[in-house]
C-alpha cells in the first residue's frame, strides 16, 4: 500500500480562495414585504415576488433561522398579484411558523418552488361549477384560486372552530362563502364542515377541492362518493 | 492512494458512483474493494430509510477508529437530510453535494495530498447538469443506468426525497441520446433511465425540452439503427404523469422493454390522500387497463407500504384487493417506518410493529400466489434471457427475462454472462423460473 502522510489537516475544509463555494448549495431567499396578523395566531406573511411563475393552488416552502428546517405553504395571493402571500397559523409546538411570525420587514427567508398539483384544470374554468371545502388554513389555496380566476363560479365551504377564524372573509362573495364554526354559533352552520355537506348537499357534478385536515378530507371523501360523486372529480390537499 | 466507496440506497445512487469514481480515478486515485486497504473512504447515503443512516453512524465510527493509526480521509455524499448534515460535518472531513463531487480532489488536496487533478483549476461541474457531463465507470460491462432527471417535486408524505435532492431538474436529451448512443456501441445490453419520478422528465423546462414519451421514442428509433440488441428500462415513474403516449411509443419499439415499473404505495384512496400521492386507484387502473391492452405481455412491478400512519384493517384490505385486481408480476412491499425529514415523522407512527409484520406477511403470500400462477403459464415457453451471473446453485447461470423474472437453467460456461440467451422455461419457484438452455446466443434483433 502507497503510504503518505497528511502535512496539513485544517479543522474542516476551508473554501476560502477557491472559486466556488464547496459547502452545500446556498438556498434561494425572498424578502420579506409584509406581515398582518389576522388572529392572535394567524398571519399572512407578504413576500416579494421577484420574477416567480406561479400558478393558484401550488405551494411553496419557507424557513427562517439557521437550523435549516422548512415547512411547505400553500400560496394565498393570486397568480397575478406583484407579491407572494401566505396564509400560516402558528402551530403551538411547531417550529417554522413561530419563526416566520417573528419576521421583520426586509428579513430575508429561505424559500424554494412554487411546486404542486393542486390546481383547477383551465380548460374546465368555463363549464364547469366548483365546490371548495377547507378547514382552518386550508382555504388559502381557494382564496388563490378565487383572486386568480375572478370568472369561477364556486361553492366555498370553510370549516373552523371559531368564526373569527373566517380569515378575510370580505374576499369572497359573501352568497358563496359558507362558515362552518363548531365552538360558535356565529358561522352560517354551528357544526362541522361535514356535517354542513350532508345536510345540504350540492350538485355532483361539481369538481370538488378539499384542502386541510386530513380527516376532514376523509370523512368529506365519503359523504361525496355517497352523494353520487365521482373520485375522479375529487381533488385534494392534505395539510399535515 | 487508494479509495474505497460504500453505496447506500437506490439505483440513482449507484448511478452517481460511477461518476464519483471517474474523479477519483482522473485524479489518480486507485479502487480498491476492500476498505482496510483505502486511504479515501466514502459514502453514497441514502435518506429513504433510517436503517440506512444508521449503517453510516456505523460505518464513520469504525473508520474514525481507525483515525487514530492511519492516514485516513472520510467523506459522505448522496441523499442527505440538512438535520443529518449538521451531525455529519462533526464525524466526516467531507460533506458535499454530488454536484460539487469534481471539486473532491482539490478538497483532498487541501489535506496536502496532491494528486493529478488537484493542480489544475477545477471550477467545473459545479451543478446537477455538469455533474451528468461527468463520464460515468460502469459496474458492469452489459448493464448500465442512465440518470436523466433529478430531484421530486410530489412531496409524497413518507419520503424525504425533496428535501434531500431538491426540486425536479431534467437532464439535456442530447446529452442522454449521447450517453445511450456510446452504451450501445459499446455493446450494452441493458440499460435503465433512472430518475425520482422519471415520467415527470422535461415537465420543468417548460416546454424548452422534449417529453418523456419523445424521449423514448428517439432511443427506440436508435434501437432500430442499431446493430445490436438490447433492452432499456426506466424506474420510476409517477402514475400521475404516466400517460397514454409513453405506453404507446414502448409497445412500438422492440428495444423498449415491455416491463413497467408502477408504484402503487397503496389501494386505498384514503391512504392515498394522506400519502399525498396525487392519484387515486381510479387513474392508477385506467393506466394498468391501457398497459394490458396494449402491451399485454407486459410485465407490472410495484413498490407499496404497508402500515402507513392511520392505516385501517379496512384499508389495508382494500391494497389486498388491489394485489388480486393488477396481478402484479413483483412488489416491493415494505412496512412503514417514518423518516425524519418527511412529513409523516410529525405524525404518530400509530400501527404496531407486529401489525405491519403481519400486513406484510399476507400480502407477500398474496403476490407471491399471483407470480407463481402467472410463473406456471410460461412453462414449456421458451423466452430470451440476458444471462447476468453465476447462480448460487452450482452449474448453473442465472438471468432476467425482458420483463425482469429471474430464471436460472444449467450451465457452466461462464463465458455466457452478459449475452442474450434462448431458455426454454421447465419449473416454477417462488418468484423465479427454472428454464433448459435453447439457444447460447440469441444476439439477433428482435
Amino acid at each position: 500500500m502507497q503510504k503518505f502522510t497528511i502535512q496539513k489537516k485544517p479543522k474542516k475544509y476551508n473554501t476560502e480562495g477557491l472559486n466556488t463555494t464547496l459547502t452545500f448549495v446556498q438556498p434561494n431567499t425572498l424578502k420579506v414585504i409584509g406581515l398582518r396578523e389576522l388572529t392572535l395566531t394567524a398571519y399572512v406573511l407578504r413576500l416579494e415576488r421577484k420574477n416567480i411563475k406561479l400558478f393558484a393552488g401550488q405551494h411553496i416552502s419557507l424557513g427562517f433561522g439557521n437550523d435549516g428546517a422548512t415547512r411547505e405553504y400553500s400560496i394565498y395571493s393570486g397568480e397575478n398579484d406583484p407579491f407572494i402571500e401566505v396564509l400560516i397559523k402558528e402551530v403551538e409546538d411547531g417550529l417554522v411558523s413561530k419563526q416566520l411570525k417573528r419576521c421583520e420587514i426586509g428579513d430575508r427567508v429561505r424559500f424554494d418552488g412554487p411546486v404542486g398539483y393542486f390546481r383547477i384544470d383551465e380548460n374546465k374554468i368555463k363549464d364547469s361549477k366548483f365546490l371548495f371545502i377547507a378547514s382552518g388554513t386550508g382555504i388559502a389555496p381557494f382564496h388563490s384560486f378565487i383572486k386568480s380566476y375572478p370568472e369561477l363560479e364556486y361553492e366555498l365551504l370553510h370549516g373552523v372552530r371559531y368564526s373569527y377564524e373566517a380569515y378575510e372573509r370580505s374576499e369572497y362573495n359573501a352568497n358563496n362563502y359558507h362558515l362552518c364554526s363548531t365552538r360558535d354559533d356565529k358561522g352560517n352552520y354551528f357544526g362541522r364542515v361535514t356535517e354542513y355537506l350532508k345536510d345540504l348537499p350540492f350538485d355532483n357534478s361539481m369538481q370538488v377541492y378539499l384542502c386541510g385536515n386530513c380527516d376532514m378530507i376523509h370523512d368529506a371523501y365519503d359523504i361525496l362518493l355517497e352523494q353520487g360523486f365521482s373520485a375522479d372529480n375529487l381533488h385534494s390537499e392534505v395539510y399535515f | 492512494m487508494k479509495y474505497h466507496l460504500i453505496t447506500l440506497g437506490c439505483q440513482m445512487n449507484l448511478s452517481d458512483s460511477g461518476r464519483l469514481s471517474t474523479v477519483l480515478n482522473d485524479a489518480g486515485f486507485v479502487y480498491t474493494d476492500h476498505e482496510e486497504e483505502a486511504n479515501v473512504l466514502g459514502i453514497l447515503a441514502c435518506s429513504v430509510r433510517q436503517n440506512a443512516i444508521n449503517k453510516v453512524y456505523s460505518r464513520i465510527s469504525k473508520w474514525n477508529k481507525r483515525k487514530g493509526k492511519e492516514n485516513l480521509i472520510t467523506f459522505i455524499s448522496g441523499c442527505i437530510l440538512d438535520a443529518d448534515k449538521e451531525k455529519f460535518l462533526k464525524l466526516f472531513d467531507f460533506v458535499f453535494q454530488m454536484s460539487e463531487v469534481a471539486k473532491l480532489p482539490e478538497m483532498i488536496n487541501q489535506y496536502g495530498v496532491t494528486s493529478q487533478a488537484s493542480v489544475r483549476n477545477s471550477s467545473i461541474y459545479t451543478d446537477i447538469n455538469q455533474f451528468w457531463n461527468i463520464k460515468p465507470q460502469y459496474d458492469s460491462a452489459f448493464e448500465a443506468f442512465v440518470p436523466i432527471q433529478n430531484g421530486c417535486d410530489k412531496f409524497c408524505t413518507f419520503c424525504a426525497v425533496p428535501y434531500t435532492r431538491g426540486r425536479e431538474v431534467s437532464r439535456s436529451s442530447d446529452e442522454i441520446i449521447q450517453e445511450v448512443k456510446s452504451l450501445l456501441e459499446k455493446g450494452y445490453k441493458s440499460i435503465t433511465l433512472l430518475g425520482q419520478n422519471v415520467n415527470s422528465y422535461g415537465l420543468d423546462k417548460n416546454g424548452d425540452e422534449i417529453s418523456f414519451a419523445e424521449l423514448l421514442r428517439r432511443i427506440g428509433e436508435l434501437g432500430k439503427i442499431s446493430n445490436h440488441k438490447f433492452w432499456l428500462y426506466f424506474t420510476s415513474p409517477h402514475p400521475r404523469d404516466m400517460n397514454d403516449e409513453v405506453i404507446d411509443v414502448i409497445a412500438e419499439y422492440p428495444c423498449l422493454a415491455k416491463q413497467i415499473h408502477l408504484p402503487l404505495q397503496s389501494g386505498d384512496d384514503k391512504v392515498l390522500i394522506r400519502m399525498n400521492r396525487k392519484h387515486n386507484l381510479s387513474k392508477y387502473r385506467s393506466i394498468v387497463e391501457k398497459i394490458r391492452i396494449t402491451i399485454p405481455e407486459a410485465t407490472l412491478f410495484t413498490d407499496i407500504i404497508v402500515g402507513f400512519t392511520g392505516e385501517t384493517d379496512e384499508q389495508f384490505e382494500n391494497t389486498m384487493k388491489a394485489f388480486d385486481e393488477f396481478k402484479f408480476n413483483m412488489a416491493y412491499i415494505a412496512k412503514y417506518s417514518p423518516r425524519p425529514g418527511a412529513a409523516s415523522s410529525r405524525w404518530v407512527d400509530d400501527i404496531p410493529n407486529d401489525l405491519k409484520k403481519e400486513r406484510l406477511a399476507l400480502l407477500t403470500d398474496k403476490l407471491q400466489s399471483h407470480v407463481s400462477e402467472y410463473n406456471q403459464n410460461l412453462i414449456g415457453k421458451t423466452l430470451t434471457v440476458l444471462v447476468l451471473d453465476q447462480d448460487r446453485k452450482d452449474e448453473f447461470l442465472t438471468g432476467l427475462t425482458e420483463g425482469k423474472i429471474n430464471i436460472r437453467f444449467k450451465s457452466d460456461d461462464a463465458s455466457l454472462i452478459g449475452k442474450f440467451c434462448d431458455i426454454k422455461v421447465i419449473s416454477n419457484a417462488a418468484f423465479s423460473l427454472e428454464g433448459e438452455l435453447i439457444n447460447a446466443n440469441s444476439e439477433v434483433l428482435a
